[in-house]
């Protein structure tokens, strides 16, 4: 009796077609699959080969903002130049900032280089942290539940499916950090250079050492001098590798493996920075095979 | 094979105190996940890395708008005339910017310029307006004093556009201000799922300081209309088109009609697109003035510039203008100018500018400018 007006109620209370979200970038959009399942139709707005604090504010983005039912953002000022601008065109009041369908997927994460100034001679600093928080599957785990929050407050109907998703998503992370943690185990405290200053949620849970980067200060090309000082450092540490992502140029790593035999390595920094890289886990498991491959 | 896996895992977490794999994280609390995994964190971390804290800036839990200061310095040559050349601080823009409450918004930029003829610096309000955030039907009001919707170059901050001076035939419909009035604008965004529309009414009063437009002693208004459609190409590639119409009183009480259109085509690859992208932006202008019984002057006025990345600081751009003076459409001016901008960051600009002016009344005249824009402060939102 008791299972039948349960399914009589999740019936009449199960929200006409499918919840949509829109996510700033991939990574998001991948973990809102995950915790969505079939009760969600996801897009993003990035891609994952761009640069996500550049991305262009086109404003036929909005069209699908203004349809949406959730929004989840990175935060931290990651999309301050694009994401907020195309929020307030979308004129959809269920996801505008403090409203049920704004997800700031930042919440509860344990951030790292939190400034204690602000002061743009460093730089593109941060003033609330690093925002490439995804970049630690762990910190995976707390996107997802701020997601299942953001799908809990507007589908509250769905609830069962979201946590159980959830639990599922969360498992599943565990059982790949185990592989993960043992494939880059014989690889802690290995010195690597970066190109630009987003991988230290990365680094720090696998346990590289990025030594230095590419660019003199966050967002500043790479200088004549920076690069001087980059290959005497590979020499003097004997660095292996110079890890990039898919929106910067080669021009200046080159010049620098050439003078020092490190690699350049093209690492992906959001899901479907290549090809294969379809969903979160295949993001972890394309760095680690390659990086791996490489410092053997 | 099980056993191997399962003895693998076991000498693993064994080896690795971290546990990190195994973490349980509760339901429902985010607040619990995050102690868990700073918990983690520290295990999995030797002293050598310190578990940064959450820090909240100060100023971000005070009400303070976003604050912005942008200083446009300038240096100028005229081949024409006795003083040729000039350097002053053009501008300096103070933006206020802030949510107001959960229903609009505020945006206000104060404007301190020089006076060209005087020489003497003034304040005065560039724009200062409030938005809706929540009106049904896909609506937004946004009242106050603002650049009104003609095309690409009116909505644009003088020290965003890719080139120094202004379109002559711009200048000639709206002056070197722009049609920046005050009033009521309401937009509409049209449902239309293949493509961006969006459609914009302005009723303003008519004061601004546009040649063309005058408010005289009646109940008269400069009323617009304009519709912006936006298409995407392909990943890498979009197109605008704008129409606009304005009509209201000129200075013989009589009125004034000016019908626009904009176009504009970019290509910016998404994976590279902070080093290499094309512009290419037209608008065209027809202007309809009626200034005395039984005489109008019908006028046209057209640029078209190609703004072309070099890299990712380099910038070149290239505009022809062609103009019909309004009050004398035998009058025409053609001029030839050629950018070239070196933007060292988001917040800092140099661009250096030659033109060439040919008219029917007096020799070729040339022309230069040196401008550094500079910004301290909130991040400003990117244009598109």
């Amino acid at each position: 009796m008791i299972t039948l007006i349960f399914c009589l109620c999740t019936l009449l209370c199960t929200h006409a077609g499918t919840i949509k979200v829109v996510t700033t970038i991939p990574d998001l959009k991948s973990i809102a699959e995950f915790v969505g399942g079939n009760k969600v139709s996801v897009t993003s707005i990035a891609t994952g080969y761009q640069n996500p604090h550049f991305v262009d504010p086109k404003p036929s983005y909005i069209i699908g903002l203004s349809n949406a039912d959730l929004f989840v953002t990175v935060g931290l000022d990651l999309e301050i130049g694009w994401s907020p601008q195309l929020l307030a065109s979308s004129r959809n009041t269920k996801i505008q900032k403090g409203a049920p369908g704004y997800v700031d997927a930042s919440a509860g994460i344990g951030l790292l280089q939190v400034p204690t100034s602000a002061n743009r001679a460093e730089g593109d600093i941060h003033i609330y942290g690093n925002p490439h928080y995804w970049l630690d599957p762990l910190n995976g785990k707390v996107i997802g539940r701020n997601i299942a929050n953001g799908l809990e407050r507007v589908d509250p109907s769905n609830k069962s499916t979201y946590e159980a998703n959830l639990q599922a998503f969360y498992k599943k992370i565990d059982d790949k950090m185990r592989e993960w943690q043992s494939k880059m185990a014989a690889f802690k405290g290995t010195k690597i250079i970066a190109y630009h200053n987003e991988w230290v949620y990365f680094e720090t849970r696998f346990g590289l050492n990025i030594v230095d980067f590419m660019e003199p200060k966050p967002g500043i090309p790479p200088s004549p001098s920076q690069l001087v000082k980059v290959i005497k450092e590979i020499k003097a540490n004997n660095i292996k590798v110079i890890i990039s992502s898919p929106y910067f140029t080669t021009s200046s790593s080159d010049v620098v493996s050439k003078q020092t035999g490190a690699k350049e390595l093209t690492l992906a920094t959001s899901v479907g920075g290549f090809e294969s890289v379809k969903n979160y886990f295949d993001l972890f498991d394309y760095d680690i095979t390659q990086l791996t491959a490489t410092l053997k | 094979m099980k056993w191997k896996n399962s003895l693998c895992s076991f000498i693993f977490l064994t080896a690795i105190p971290s546990a990190a794999c195994l973490a349980q994280v509760p339901a429902d609390s985010t607040a619990a996940d995050s102690a868990l995994l700073k918990q983690i964190e520290q295990q999995m971390q030797t002293a050598t890395q310190p578990a940064a804290q959450p820090q909240q800036n100060r100023s971000a839990l005070s009400f303070n708008p976003d604050i912005g200061v942008i200083g446009d310095f300038q240096g100028s040559y005229i081949s024409k005339g006795n003083r040729n050349f000039n350097a002053y601080l053009n501008e300096t823009e103070v933006s206020l910017q802030a949510a107001v409450d959960p229903y609009i918004r505020a945006d206000f930029f104060l404007s301190f310029a020089r006076d060209p003829e005087t020489g003497k610096y003034g304040a005065e309000v560039e724009e200062g307006y409030l938005t809706t955030l929540s009106l049904p039907a896909k609506l937004q009001l946004k009242v106050g004093k603002f650049r009104e919707a003609v095309g690409r170059i009116n909505p644009t901050h003088p020290h965003a556009l890719p080139f120094i001076d202004l379109p002559n035939a711009y200048v000639n419909y709206f002056g070197d201000e722009g049609l920046n009035d005050e009033g009521a604008s309401l937009s509409w965004l049209v449902p239309n799922k293949k493509f961006y529309q969006e459609l914009v009414f302005q009723a303003t009063s008519g004061q601004s300081e546009s040649p063309t437009f005058f408010r005289g002693d009646n109940n008269r208004f400069i009323y617009l209309g304009h519709l912006k459609n936006f298409f995407t190409l392909s990943d890498n590639s979009t197109l605008e088109l704008g129409l606009t119409g304005i009509t209201g009183p000129n200075d013989s009480s009589r009125t004034t009609s000016i019908a626009a259109a904009d176009l504009t085509y970019k290509w910016k690859p998404v994976q590279m697109n902070t080093y290499k992208s094309i512009t290419w932006q037209s608008e065209f202008y027809y202007g309809h003035a009626n200034l005395l019984d039984n005489f109008s002057i019908n006028s046209i006025g057209l640029y078209s510039f190609l703004q072309y990345q070099l890299a990712k600081r380099w910038f070149l751009t290239g505009r022809y203008d062609y103009a019909q003076k309004p009050f004398n459409k035998t009058v025409v001016e053609q001029a030839y100018s050629l950018t070239a901008g070196w933007y060292a960051t988001e917040f800092s600009k140099i661009e250096l500018e030659g033109k060439a002016t040919d008219n029917n009344i007096e020799n070729r005249f040339y022309q230069a400018w040196l401008r550094w824009i500079f910004v301290i402060g909130a991040h400003g939102a990117h244009q598109y």
